[in-house]
């Protein structure tokens, strides 16, 4: 770990104890997220992604529950020294865990339209977050909460403070929740899929202004997405999730150019490219499987052109290509060395 | 918000001439006056047959040979110009001191039961929401449903039974004997509140029943939001959150049925009103519509419907206030 390590995932496993069975949501997941930097996580509907990150709060909804696994952050102090503690092993209700929720670590959702409260002024909804992190009055908080409307791009902020959710567009909405994100000056903005509900103008201002403010606040971001066009215009480092599982994990541009795992590789096919003029879309085949069946072995060997027979039988371990790049795939572990290690046990 | 409350106004005293006909009307239908009435009864105790135009003239002494519409006519004017509801037949005084006898009992045990089951089924509701699928959910639905199935006057049934053989004496009417004919004085009003939660309880219980299972359904719809989710990710303490947020949505919809739960209450208090021999209005009620004691009936039925659609008119306001979906939109 350096210096520059904000949040650390370790083997995080979620399970959700249903009648019918147990769902493991996210299980085995590992990531890191650097200070300042951009974290992308990508996948398709159900690949757990929404659990994930919502753990980094300790926000999970029953009946899911972190079975294993840390979720350490570092802290630094105002003395230069740094400390670390473990969120997943943090009472979910407890005093601890919410000082960091809208502090430390802030989150915006998917949908705008319903994120907010439609009881509450956008204003009032903005300076809780800061009145309940801070010491400051309701008149400087309110002054700070102008500021920061100023600072998203909404227009006429003194007047919209005091306005009904209801009565702003997708767009400005999602204003108002970055700029209830940023009231607590957060090192980690998390964001689930926070453009996905927009249309296409408003979600490149969207991305531009988040660019823009994780600069000027220096503050780290993990993008939840499943629009691997976004990923390429704002992630500097990508993890690819399938079925609980984090399946490759590399910097930004390896992703795109280079991905190794068959997953990876299908997802960037799947993209419908302008100067290919291609005429049919080419889909990944098959659908996620059923959260109760989950396939033995690498989870995605149903649906992978090149698997190979090993593939429904043995989990993958992670496999590091180089310093940056990891990915759980049996086609780059070294299967001979694998088996002779298994045979004796 | 001003032009929605003077369009509620509107509506209010529109509605309340249409209840004055419909109530005239109403109590019009049956075959028969009050004088049919008189003349069976005496047939029926072994008196003599009256004559023709005794009866004609009994009909005229009380302007019940005048058209219907003559007769509503004369009955609006006198209740708008003078306040008076008409004469009863049946007590031989003037209905409105019937009813102005009455009702005050029958609205404090309306009151005091709306208070019961806000008070009780509220805080269940919220609890068996959060708690769904828990012990106490399911014991409070077990309770809930027993509620909603057994009538209230069968509760006050064993209730009657068990204080007269558990305790020696039937806990009925809503004074103690001392103080039954009394003037009012601080004495009575402290025995009549000892009396009133008996009768408030029966009354209330099943809505109470149905009040939690309606907040439980509220709230568990509420619960899962995605605003809910933004104020947990805020680092709101948990209980404050639940009462800011989905609790407060989930409010919204039992503040439009306040103006509804009186006459359901009042309705439900008529039968245990009998059995428990309370003086409200519900047994009177009762009996002036056997008896066609038409301007008794009247009286009360105009009454209750005025004070039904003020409750509603109330819960307008309320709701405008706090939703401002409602207010601004």
């Amino acid at each position: 770990m350096s210096d520059e390590t904000l949040v650390e995932v370790q083997d995080l496993k979620i399970h959700f104890f249903t009648d019918e069975g147990v769902v493991r949501a996210v299980d085995g997941v590992n990531l890191t997220v650097q200070r300042g930097k951009t974290l992308s996580l990508v996948g398709e509907s159900g690949c757990g992604k929404s659990v994930a990150c919502r753990a980094l709060l300790h926000i999970v909804h029953p009946p899911g529950r972190i079975v294993s696994g840390k979720i350490l952050y570092h802290r630094r102090l105002d003395n230069g020294l740094s400390e670390t503690v473990d969120i997943a092993d943090m009472d979910p209700k407890g005093r601890e865990i919410r000082d960091i929720r809208g502090k430390e670590i802030a989150m915006i959702f998917q949908e705008p339209m319903t994120s907010l409260s439609p009881m509450y002024t956008v204003g009032s909804q903005i300076m809780e977050n800061i009145l309940l992190h801070t010491n400051m009055s309701k008149k400087e908080a309110r002054a700070l909460t102008i500021e920061l409307l100023a600072k998203v791009g909404i227009p006429k902020p003194e007047r919209l403070v005091d306005e009904y959710p209801f009565r702003l567009s997708g767009g400005m909405r999602q204003r108002a929740m970055i700029a209830m994100a940023l009231s607590g000056r957060p090192n980690l903005l998390i964001a689930d899929e926070p453009t996905t509900a927009l249309d296409v103008t408003t979600q490149a201002n969207i991305l531009d202004l988040m660019l823009e403010l994780q600069k000027q606040y220096d503050m780290a971001l993990l993008f939840i997405t499943h629009d691997l066009g976004v990923v390429a215009e704002i992630a500097d480092e990508v993890a690819v999730m399938y079925l609980g599982r984090i399946v490759e994990k590399a910097d930004v541009d390896t992703i795109f150019n280079a991905p190794m795992h068959p997953y990876t590789q299908a997802l960037l096919r799947s993209i419908p490219k302008i100067a290919m003029k291609r005429e049919e879309l080419d889909p990944i085949k098959g659908m996620v499987p059923s959260p109760y069946r989950r396939p033995g072995g690498c989870p995605f060997h149903p649906r992978c052109t090149k698997a190979l027979p090993e593939c429904s039988t043995i989990v993958p371990a992670i496999t590091k290509l180089n310093e940056n790049h990891l990915v759980e795939c049996l086609l780059y572990e070294d299967l001979a060395t694998r088996k002779a290690m298994e045979r004796p046990s | 918000m001003w032009k929605y409350l003077a369009r509620r106004f509107t509506y209010m005293v529109f509605t309340v001439w249409v209840i004055t006909v419909i109530s005239f009307v109403l109590i019009q239908l049956p075959p028969g006056d009050f004088v049919t009435n008189i003349v069976s009864r005496m047939i029926s105790s072994g008196g003599r047959e009256l004559t023709p135009e005794y009866e004609a003239q009994l009909r005229a002494l009380y302007g019940l040979d005048q058209p219907v519409y003559v007769q509503y006519y004369k009955w609006l004017r006198n209740i708008v110009l003078r306040g008076e509801f008409g004469w009863s037949f049946e007590y031989r005084r003037d209905a409105v001191e019937i009813i102005t006898e009455r009702m005050p009992m029958t609205a404090s045990i309306s009151f005091f039961s709306f208070l019961f089951v806000w008070i009780v089924a509220l805080p269940i509701g919220i609890y068996s929401a959060v708690r769904q699928y828990s012990i106490g959910d399911y014991v409070f639905t077990f309770l809930g449903f027993i509620g909603l199935a057994v009538p209230s006057f069968l509760l006050a049934l064993i209730f009657l039974y068990i204080s007269q053989r558990f305790f020696g004496q039937a806990m009925i009417g809503l004074f103690s004997l001392e103080y039954a004919d009394k003037p009012w004085s601080w004495a009575k009003v402290v025995d009549f509140l000892k009396h009133l939660w008996i009768p408030a309880i029966m009354i209330g219980l099943g809505g109470t029943a149905g009040l939690i299972r309606t907040m439980r359904a509220n709230l568990l719809d509420e619960l899962n939001k995605p605003y809910v989710e933004t104020a947990r990710s805020k680092g709101l303490p948990e209980f404050k959150l639940l009462l800011k947020y989905p609790v407060r949505h989930a409010l919204n919809p039992f503040v439009s049925t306040i103006g509804w739960m009186l006459p359901s209450l009042v309705a439900g208090e008529v039968i245990v009103a009998i059995v428990l021999n309370l003086p409200t209005s519900g047994p009177v009620l009762y009996r002036a519509l056997q008896q066609q004691d038409m301007y008794v009936a009247a009286g009360f039925i105009l009454l209750l419907s005025v004070l039904t659609v003020i409750g509603t008119f109330i819960s307008d306001v309320l709701l405008a206030i706090l939703d401002p979906r409602i207010r601004l939109q």
